[in-house]
């Protein structure tokens, strides 16, 4: 993802210049306050070196005015710096805000295909560290590079005036200081880079020693992976010093470079003092701008590093812009046409695959009537799974192929698809959120009712009387933890909360006990007279409640019917039975 | 380097400034680097002679040279002068390689302690603690303890005789303009740490929103189906809007505390140099001050600042600290249950293999998990132990090799209980085969010697040729120096137990215990396996949980368990004849596999 060398600026930053839009006054307005910080802060030598002055004369003339002024420039500039700072600081925020805004609305708006590719991990640091260098290369960026420009467009020419040559000599250790502090922030972020690659491994070695602990204990491991553990630190400490090295030499050099600047001055402009051709006051007033010069030029120095950081952040975020869904965003939008189905499926010779090269389904063609309860049954990887999928429209499919109540699947609004199709996925992915909102999902048409009636269809609703807050109760990592059972259940009540007529559920009771499961098929037994139910089975009590299995091997029905025609008919059916069968034996006794 | 804030735990709360206990506990640390304490410690002095010689010099300077003209001895107070600042340069590199020398140091030690405690623990506190939270307290902790050390903190005092030796010799210049200075600080000072205090605070919430939404970004990308079926976008981005929003308002807030930090110390030293030029000018008036003197006073002001702004922010980072260290010495200070004996510690020789269990109970809480076992196993026996799950077969071998105590009861090796052999012989006693072989990052070699020294080379490659294991090791890259894929993730399950399998045979232990893998097995791995599995148990005595027709067929005696005890015992052919469970289990699962 790293762009070339050569990528004109302006394409590199087609996400981030649209986000200025709007924002000309207050760059204005911020670059006007900026201009104003510098132009007080570049008084007030000026207004030292006439106190001094003043000073020097036997009756103090107007040294009271002075004193007044400076300490009238002190809070002006205060005044000035806060609200310069605000502003422009603020600009980056919005800026951040925004774009952080934008990436998060692209992300929900991708589908299945993009994060089969993209690890979870690295999409959630763009969002969070890359967004965030991007707000340093706007908000301190702009500023620093202005300061830099405004110190020295106001102070260079008052020194100069002052005296040429001494201002020469004041600003030798200049190009130092900006030299020094590029090459140390550069060679700085890149030890802190190797410093962090440390951290992680030494931080990975202990996730993986605790994981594996019991394969460490059973083998009495434990001495040489002290030892091992004591090379991952010694690496990291090593690295460390190396960067914390660097580090230590910042500030020091930044220190030294402005007495250097100021003996400079003591060494040339004392001769003049004392020669007469300088005023003390001159003599004190160069100290001071000196001062003023070598922060925004270590400033400057650090933020073409941050600067450079945040450009490649942005790379990274835009990257991410640039994909494009295969939903389009006029069906995202689209408002829905019809309100409630009949709940008819038709599927036409369907082909699908994950992978190009690798088909999944190959040349499904099936009816399913509404108000049906319709059975997949198929060994593992005969793709019935795929074919829930590929129905509940998570992944592409070409335009022809599948039609709910006569509609092409590929033109329906999403509106009006997710209104009137869910689906209870194998995985049942549950919110760090309490379990109402985890089944209503802030539906803002949904009631407590309508969560404790699903609930009572997916059986759960005895079990969650007794959990700490009932419905009320935190879910995940911070709450309650659910067995796997009580997850598929709360998964499968959210399916039946939504109400839509077509629900299909992959393989939901692979967690849940057979007594449970027969509950539960009841009830979808009875739910299916008013809506379209289409479940991958893997057990035999589901298989019998269907009123039309098909039967699927490599991608392909091979035979459909009624449980009892199938027995009959088919051998491969017979075996999937009889495995069935046996398991739900062996676990049986097992209760 | 910034510890990483991953979610909203205990972890970003703060403590107390300091915790006398605890910091005395941890200077222990330090004790091993004492010169660099001592170091740490004469340095910041040495940097404040510097700080405290330079305004007499500027003084020197301008009241005996530039003031009269006479220039003779100038060049003498200008070479004192660059050699100060050098001086200051290298005392102040110094001071802050030591320090982090130092910070880094400790931090490396603290870590390998709480490591190796770690390692001590037993199963059950792993069990009860998740991952993640184990390499925080490892990990992040300790380097928040690190930047305490780093940013100088153990020469706090340090600092504090800093600005006290500014003062000192502020007031030897002039005692009534420090009088002026000395009275207006404590208010910059209060102000100063006030503000530091509250931008950090405002800081961490920061840090925490923006926690939230990378935690917020990684659920949805793995909700992201349910959040596709149930048409839940635009309640996300709402959602979310909710975190982002704070986070842009909070900002503000922050923006304008440092904005106001960096001009309040900016200011108020403009406006206390002013203030000097008053009062110094009507002191200059009576002759009670050379011009020279309110220079130099004017170069301190300026100067007092910094470690004032530099002090706010060490107490913070101090504050952080604290809670860090309680957290680490709290972990450090948890026992283990499974303990060597102080006391009547048995050597064994050469061990025979003979194992007996008698009267053995255990339980988790309130589940009984074993509910009373007596079982005599001879030396050289192989037994094949079957039964549903949740009977407790995998405890039984938890037993034995001191995974757990038994609640009553105990085991024994040889006729000797295995709470009075050492953990680590114990544990090379009884190999343990799990059913899902962990497998760490390194080479396949490694993975079967575990790092362990003392296994040669040659004995891994006869290892794996004796399991059977090199027929697949040869067919990668490196062969045995092929380095695994994410613990493995290439391998099949049969290819997995069969290094699980290698292992036991370059450890050679005279017990060996295996959990069968249930999950199905390619053919050629179940040859494989089966092979290996005949000659591991062919001079050792063995105690397999069997999920195979051919290892209950091979087996000596075949226990069969049921709810925490044993409830049918013997040959193949005489528990058939009896026809209970054994028959059944026999006929649902191991029939069918065949």
């Amino acid at each position: 993802m790293n762009p070339p060398f050569f990528t004109p600026l302006r394409r590199r930053l087609r996400y981030l210049l649209p986000l200025f839009r709007g924002q000309g006054k207050t760059l204005t307005w911020g670059f006007l306050l900026l201009a104003a910080t510098n132009l007080t802060a570049a008084t007030i030598p000026y207004g030292m070196k006439l106190a001094t002055e003043a000073l020097m004369t036997p009756t103090h003339d107007s040294l009271i005015l002075y004193i007044l002024a400076l300490i009238g420039l002190a809070l002006t500039n205060a005044f000035f710096r806060i609200h310069s700072r605000m502003t422009i600081f603020g600009m980056g925020r919005d800026v951040e805000y925004a774009l952080r805004k934008q990436y998060h609305a692209k992300l929900l708006s991708l589908d299945a295909p993009f994060f089969d590719r993209e690890k979870t991990g690295d999409l959630a640091s763009r969002g969070a560290a890359d967004v965030s260098a991007v707000r340093m290369f706007v908000g301190p960026g702009f500023l620093q590079s202005s300061n830099v420009i405004m110190a020295y467009t106001t102070t260079l020419p008052v020194m100069l005036a002052l005296d040429p040559w001494l201002t020469v000599f004041a600003l030798a250790p200049i190009p130092l200081v900006l030299g020094s502090t590029r090459l140390l922030t550069r060679r700085m972020y890149r030890l802190s880079r190797i410093v962090a690659d440390h951290f992680g491994q030494m931080s990975g070695f202990i996730q993986e020693s605790v994981a594996g602990m019991a394969a460490i204990r059973a083998h009495a491991r434990e001495n040489d992976w002290n030892s091992r553990f004591r090379q991952e630190t010694e690496a990291l400490c090593l690295a460390s010093l190396k960067h914390s090295q660097l580090q230590s030499l910042f500030s020091p050099m930044v220190l030294f470079a402005g007495s250097l600047g100021g003996w400079l001055i003591l060494a040339y402009g004392g001769y003049e003092v004392a020669a007469g051709r300088l005023t003390m006051g001159d003599f004190v007033a160069f100290s001071g701008y000196l001062a003023l010069l070598i922060w925004p030029t270590v400033g400057f120095g650090w933020i073409l590093t941050v600067m450079q950081r945040g450009l490649a952040a942005l790379d990274r975020i835009s990257g991410v812009l640039d994909v494009q869904p295969f939903l389009l965003p006029e069906l995202i939008n689209a408002p829905a046409k019809t309100n409630r189905w009949n709940g008819h499926i038709s599927i036409r010779d369907l082909h699908f695959a994950y992978q190009p090269t690798v088909p999944v389904l190959r040349g499904v063609s099936l009816e399913i009537r509404a108000g049906r309860l319709t059975g997949l049954a198929g060994r593992i990887g005969s793709g019935k799974s795929a074919l829930l999928q590929v129905l509940a429209r998570l992944y592409p499919t070409p335009a022809g192929m599948i039609f709910m109540d006569q509609q092409d699947l590929t033109t329906i609004p999403e509106a009006e698809l997710r209104r009137n199709l869910t689906m209870a996925p194998q995985e049942s992915f549950l919110f760090s959120a309490p379990l109402l909102q985890n089944i209503l999902l802030d539906r803002p048409d949904a009631t407590q009712e309508t969560a404790q009636k699903a609930l009572a269809l997916a059986a759960l609703d005895e079990e969650v009387k007794g959990f700490p807050q009932a419905l009320e109760t935190l879910i995940g990592e911070r709450g309650i933890t659910l067995s796997g059972g009580q997850r598929q259940r709360a998964a499968l009540a959210r399916a039946l909360a939504a109400n839509p007529v077509i629900v299909l559920l992959d393989d939901v009771f692979s967690h849940v006990d057979a007594r449970t499961e027969e509950l539960i098929l009841n009830n979808i037994r009875f739910l299916s007279d008013s809506h379209t139910v289409v479940m991958v089975c893997h057990r035999v009590a589901a298989l019998r409640q269907a009123d039309w299995i098909y039967l699927l091997e490599a991608g392909q029905i091979v035979a459909d019917g009624s449980h009892e025609t199938l027995l009959s008919t088919s051998q491969l059916y017979r075996e999937l039975h009889d495995t069935m069968t046996r398991t739900e034996a062996l676990e049986a006794l097992a209760q | 380097m910034m510890p990483a804030v991953t979610s909203e735990t205990e972890e970003t709360r703060y403590g107390t400034f300091l915790d006398a206990k605890l910091m005395v506990r941890f200077l222990g640390y330090t004790r091993p680097h004492r010169k660099w304490l001592a170091a740490a410690l004469l340095l910041p002095p040495l940097g404040a002679l510097t700080q405290f010689a330079q305004p007499f010099v500027i003084q020197l300077a301008v009241d005996r040279h530039l003031v009269t003209g006479d220039m003779a001895g100038f060049p003498l107070l200008l070479a004192a002068l660059a050699g100060l600042n050098i001086f200051q340069l290298v005392v102040g590199y110094l001071q802050f390689a030591v320090n982090s020398l130092l910070g880094q140091r400790v931090v490396r030690d603290l870590r390998q302690d709480l490591f190796a405690h770690l390692m001590t623990l037993d199963a059950n506190f792993f069990a009860r603690n998740p991952s993640g939270t184990l390499t925080n307290r490892v990990a992040n902790d300790t380097e928040a303890v690190s930047q305490m050390v780093s940013a100088g903190v153990v020469n706090l005092a340090g600092d504090i005789l800093l600005l006290v030796a500014m003062g000192c010799g502020m007031v030897l210049l002039s005692p009534q303009l420090s009088l002026l200075v000395l009275a207006l600080m404590p208010l910059v000072i209060w102000v100063a740490f006030r503000v530091t205090r509250r931008m950090r605070l405002i800081q961490r919430q920061s840090i925490l929103l923006q926690a939230r939404m990378t935690a917020r970004i990684t659920e949805e990308t793995e909700g992201r189906d349910v959040i596709r079926l149930f048409h839940r976008g635009r309640a996300a981005m709402e959602q979310f809007d909710q975190l982002n929003r704070p986070h842009r308002e909070n900002a503000d807030k922050s923006n304008f505390l440092e904005a106001f930090q960096f001009s309040f110390v900016e200011s108020s030293s403009t406006i206390i140099v002013a203030l000097l030029f008053w009062y110094g000018g009507s002191l200059m008036s009576q002759e009670q001050l050379t011009i020279g003197v309110l220079a130099a006073f004017i170069d301190s002001v300026r100067r007092l600042f910094f470690p004032i702004r530099d002090l706010a922010g060490k107490f913070t980072t101090m504050q952080s600290a604290m809670s860090a260290l309680e957290r680490i010495f709290h972990l450090m200070d948890t026992p283990s249950a499974i303990v060597d004996p102080v006391s009547n510690l048995a050597t064994v020789k050469k061990s025979l293999g003979e194992i007996r269990f008698c009267g053995v109970e255990f339980g988790y809480d309130a589940q009984r998990v074993i509910t009373g076992i007596d079982l005599h196993i001879r030396s050289g026996e192989r037994i094949a132990v079957v039964g549903p799950t949740g009977a407790g077969k995998s405890t039984l071998i938890k037993l034995l090799n001191r995974t757990c105590d038994p609640d009553k009861g105990h085991v024994e090796i040889d006729g000797i209980p295995v709470n009075r052999i050492p953990l680590p012989q114990l544990r090379r006693m009884a190999g343990v085969v799990q059913q899902e072989t962990f497998l760490f990052s390194g080479t396949i070699a490694e993975n079967i010697g575990l790092f362990d020294p003392s296994i040669s080379r040659e004995r891994i490659r006869r290892a794996a040729e004796e399991t059977g294991a090199m027929s697949f090791i040869q067919t990668l890259p490196n062969g045995l120096d092929s380095i695994l894929a994410e613990r493995g993730n290439n391998l099949s399950v049969g290819q997995r137990q069969l290094l699980g399998m290698t292992r036991i045979f370059a450890f050679d232990p005279p017990i060996l215990v295996l959990d069968e893998a249930t999950s199905s097995v390619d053919a050629a791995s179940e040859r494989l396996i089966q092979a290996a599995l005949e000659r591991l148990m062919a001079d050792r005595t063995s105690l397999v949980i069997a999920h195979r027709l051919s290892t209950i067929r091979h087996a000596d005696r075949i226990i069969v368990m049921a709810k925490g005890s044993i409830v049918e015992q013997g040959t193949h052919q005489a528990l058939m004849e009896q026809n209970g469970l054994f028959a059944t289990l026999y006929a649902l699962q191991f029939q069918a596999s065949n």
